[in-house]
């Protein structure tokens, strides 16, 4: 019992955001004027226009949980790291279209690619550190978009088109089940970010914080370090997997833009945004980066992507610890602003 | 020699392995097609040397990855096409941006000027504030005011495809001039001195506390002079200046044009590394973050004002001689009728892109190896590189030669994408595919090592090249009548491909040396 109530007081914050986000579709339905029950049978237009808003924004948010523990936990900057997302979107794309394979299947054959490409990642990492390896990351996923782009696979992926017209299996098609689809996602989203929180606060997640922090001295207490790489690699690397099979299971084209050196770039736009190495950063930021793209695409039109590069820039100069980590540092005096403001207000006390 | 070649021992096998590989290539093909494979192997080496020079200038003294090189890259090009295609929009542009510079080269007068100021520190930092937004406000009145020459995307008679197409056919378009009818020329001159002005006393406000000692001296004024004086006499003979440059020979036209191109690339590399880079020397990934974030931005920039669809860079005349005795057989037909095509073992080779461009860059890396090994900055920037604490130490001013280093080395860059855009044309996307093969080539040849750049550059190069050709002909399978045709996405994936071999085996590349 009393592990339970710890469990739940140490995740306050996820678990509201967790049931505010499942009652969220029918709380629009609400202020829409359509009833829960028809929410239930997928019927109301906005909420499930916000629905699709809000996988989008899951997807975003799982691809950059993944790169937050890799580059703000573990410290290794991958450029490569959109090649996980992309190998997993195109990989159940087409075993659905291509092959007919069976829905459990394809969850297996994306795990074990997401496994295999980890350990291809591994095999440089006892050789180069820092910068060269992300340069040998950028190399390695750069082929990958390569060869999706090339119009040798044309059948397989549609090279510059994007591979269209996957058949999603009923029970979670977008269309018809996106309620479903939604709940899903945002348990996924959830359950990783507590596993993520767990692995971090672990003997093995502190050797993790260890080797970013200074990997030669934690070499010298004995730790071989790339072990631990190698296990935080894949686990981001199957977290990266899952996020990009709900990419391709969600939206009607994938598009090769998916695997180019741009959607690594966005995966590090959101860390940055929310807070490098705080994980909560990476929910947080996918909010803003997603809501934020969405508005300014609507008010001004083609060049919002100028503005989110300027954001992304103004972030790296004025607000290096992103949202999540400025509040914490900010916490403590905060707290105590708050408690002067409580005193003006009361003064006999 | 001994020890030296024990020590060397894995890089000169691994080189020894890629000759051979490269030897065998070219036994399979005829003689002509290996010359060609080889000049155009230069020819690529070339460009991504320039740009892989100055990536390697930049990490090597500074620490700082800069993946904006690609973007600068581009931006050279696109700037040299403007200068070339367009000289009325370059002379338009030229008065109000030497205007602006001018403002705050003053810098020395506003400094001395702040420097009477006795406020507190709180209002004389609001009042600082204030007039900074204030110029740059007016600033940006003044010129979405002043007449510039542009070319519109939407209509296709008036886009940079329509131009550059006409000026490759020999057909210059001169396009109307642009008046000054939403603001007088007086007003608009004054307007753009003054406005940058206030900016710059702004800031000299703000930061005075760090140059209070400085002094006037006549060579301070010397420069922005200069400035101002060639500033307005360029808004005074505009349209003379504009028919002199659409009427020179394009030969001319053509160095001017590359002379622009780097002198921009020199420009935007030193208000770059004062202004974003030097605040983040303590955060070293946050550098590379922002020079990803600049990179991302400038592709947006190019792409809002030159559009998206790939258009040509006209080749100048001397390169565009055809008929008569071309393809020239000698070097004296060649000069004599400007041949864009020569005979070389019985095979034509294209002047500009495989014989000029090598050339070019042979002499940029002599001229930087004379820069780095005999003079007294090229002694700074590479004891700087050996240990950047020690040259502090020693009392030089090490914040400088950053700067003149970066410049350079975006200089650089922006020098190979004027000269590679006459042999490629221009695309928003040359500067990504440019920075890959860039990086490629270093982590190939060592990431500070200068004579590792070229070295991994002509690797980069040599290989692309040859992939390409065998893609043509076919790779003859031994044992059995099959050809296996190496597919175009095999060959960026093969230079990959040699940087993780070369990486597994030598962690610090063929030329660098470990920390």
């Amino acid at each position: 019992m009393k592990n339970i109530s710890g469990f739940l007081t140490k995740n306050r914050g996820i678990l509201i955001f967790f049931a505010v986000m499942l009652l969220l579709p029918f709380l629009v339905g609400l202020i829409e004027g359509s009833s829960p029950a028809l929410i239930w049978s997928n019927q109301g237009s906005i909420s499930k226009f916000v629905e699709g808003l809000g996988i989008e924004i899951f997807v975003l948010a799982l691809f950059a949980l993944s790169f937050d523990l890799l580059f703000g936990i573990t410290g290794l900057l991958s450029f490569g790291h959109a090649m996980f997302f992309a190998v997993a979107a195109y990989l159940t794309g087409i075993a659905l279209k291509t092959l007919s394979m069976p829905f459990g299947g394809v969850v297996l054959l994306v795990l074990l690619a997401a496994i295999v490409q980890a350990l291809l990642f591994s095999l440089v990492l006892p050789r180069v550190k820092g910068i060269t390896f992300t340069l040998v990351s950028l190399g390695l996923a750069s082929v990958f978009h390569i060869i999706v782009m090339s119009s040798d696979m044309i059948n397989l992926t549609g090279a510059d088109v994007g591979l269209q017209g996957v058949p999603v299996p009923a029970f979670i098609s977008p269309v018809t089940e996106r309620l479903r689809f939604y709940a899903i996602a945002l348990t996924l989203l959830v359950a990783t970010y507590l596993f993520y929180r767990r692995f971090v606060a672990s003997p093995t997640g502190r050797v993790c914080v260890a080797i970013r922090e200074n990997e030669d001295r934690a070499k010298m207490l004995g730790y071989n370090t790339t072990i631990f790489k190698v296990v935080a690699m894949i686990i981001s690397s199957l977290t990266a997997s899952a996020a990009g099979m709900l990419h391709a299971l969600y939206q009607p084209i994938i598009s090769p833009s998916v695997a180019d050196l741009g959607y690594t770039v966005t995966g590090l736009l959101i860390v940055l945004i929310g807070g490098v190495g705080t994980l909560s950063g990476a929910i947080v930021g996918a909010f803003v980066l997603r809501l934020l793209d969405f508005t300014l695409r609507r008010f001004i039109g083609e060049s919002a992507s100028f503005i989110t590069g300027a954001i992304y820039v103004i972030f790296v100069l004025f607000v290096p610890y992103g949202v999540v980590g400025t509040m914490r540092l900010r916490q403590l005096s905060t707290k105590s602003g708050w408690q002067r403001l409580a005193g003006l207000l009361n003064p006999k006390k | 020699m001994k020890t030296n070649l024990r020590k060397n021992s894995k890089a000169i096998i691994v080189l020894t392995v890629i000759a051979v590989f490269l030897f065998v290539a070219a036994r399979g093909m005829s003689g002509k097609d290996v010359l060609i494979t080889v000049l155009r192997g230069f020819s690529i080496g070339s460009v991504t040397f320039l740009v892989a020079a100055g990536f390697s200038l930049i990490f090597g003294l500074l620490d700082v990855l800069n993946l904006a090189q690609g973007t600068l890259y581009m931006i050279g090009a696109y700037v040299g096409w403007t200068v070339y295609v367009r000289p009325d929009t370059f002379v338009d542009l030229l008065t109000p941006i030497l205007l602006i510079l001018a403002g705050f080269a003053f810098s020395a007068l506003w400094g001395r000027l702040a420097g009477l100021v006795k406020l507190a520190p709180k209002p004389r930092k609001t009042i600082a504030w204030l007039l900074i937004l204030v110029g740059f406000g007016l600033l940006a009145v003044v010129l979405t005011r002043y007449p510039i020459a542009k070319w519109d995307l939407d209509v296709y008679t008036e886009s940079p495809i329509t131009y550059s197409y006409m000026a490759d056919q020999g057909m210059r378009i001169i396009p109307a001039e642009v008046a000054f009818d939403r603001i007088s020329p007086f007003l608009a001159l004054a307007g753009l001195l003054l406005t940058s002005a206030i900016s710059a006393f702004g800031i000299a406000l703000l930061n005075r506390d760090e140059n209070r000692s400085k002094s006037i001296t006549w060579r301070k004024l010397l420069v922005p002079g200069i400035l101002l004086l060639v500033g307005i006499l360029a808004a005074v003979f505009n349209s003379r200046i504009t028919s002199w440059m659409f009427n020179m020979s394009t030969n001319l036209l053509f160095v001017i044009a590359i002379l622009i191109a780097v002198l921009s690339g020199v420009g935007l590399g030193a208000l770059m590394e004062t202004t974003l880079i030097r605040p983040l020397y303590n955060r070293p990934i946050y550098q590379l973050m922002l020079t990803l974030g600049l990179g991302t931005i400038g592709l947006q920039i190019v792409q809002a004002v030159w559009g998206r669809p790939e258009f040509v860079f006209p080749k100048p005349e001397f390169f565009i001689g055809t008929g008569g005795a071309c393809p020239a057989t000698n070097i004296r037909d060649l000069f004599a009728n400007h041949c864009s095509t020569i005979l070389l073992l019985g095979g034509r080779v294209r002047v500009y892109d495989e014989i000029f461009i090598p050339i070019v860059g042979i002499i940029v890396l002599i001229l930087v190896w004379i820069l780095l090994k005999r003079s007294r900055i090229g002694m700074i920037i590479r004891a700087g590189v050996q240990d950047r604490q020690m040259v502090e130490a020693l009392g030089i001013n090490v914040r400088r030669v950053f700067t003149l280093v970066f410049a350079l080395g975006v200089g650089l860059a922006a020098f190979g994408g004027a000269l590679a855009a006459s042999s490629s044309g221009l695309t928003p996307t040359m500067g990504e595919r440019l920075l890959l093969s860039a990086l490629i080539a270093l982590a190939i040849g060592g990431l500070t090592s200068f004579p590792g750049a070229a070295l991994g550059s002509l690797l980069v190069g040599l290989i692309q090249q040859f992939m390409i050709k065998y893609g043509q002909i076919g790779i003859p399978l031994p044992f059995t009548d099959a050809v296996f045709k190496p597919s175009p996405p095999l060959v960026p994936a093969s230079t990959v491909l040699l940087m993780v071999v070369v990486l597994l085996i030598l962690p610090h590349g063929l030329l660098g040396t470990k920390e």
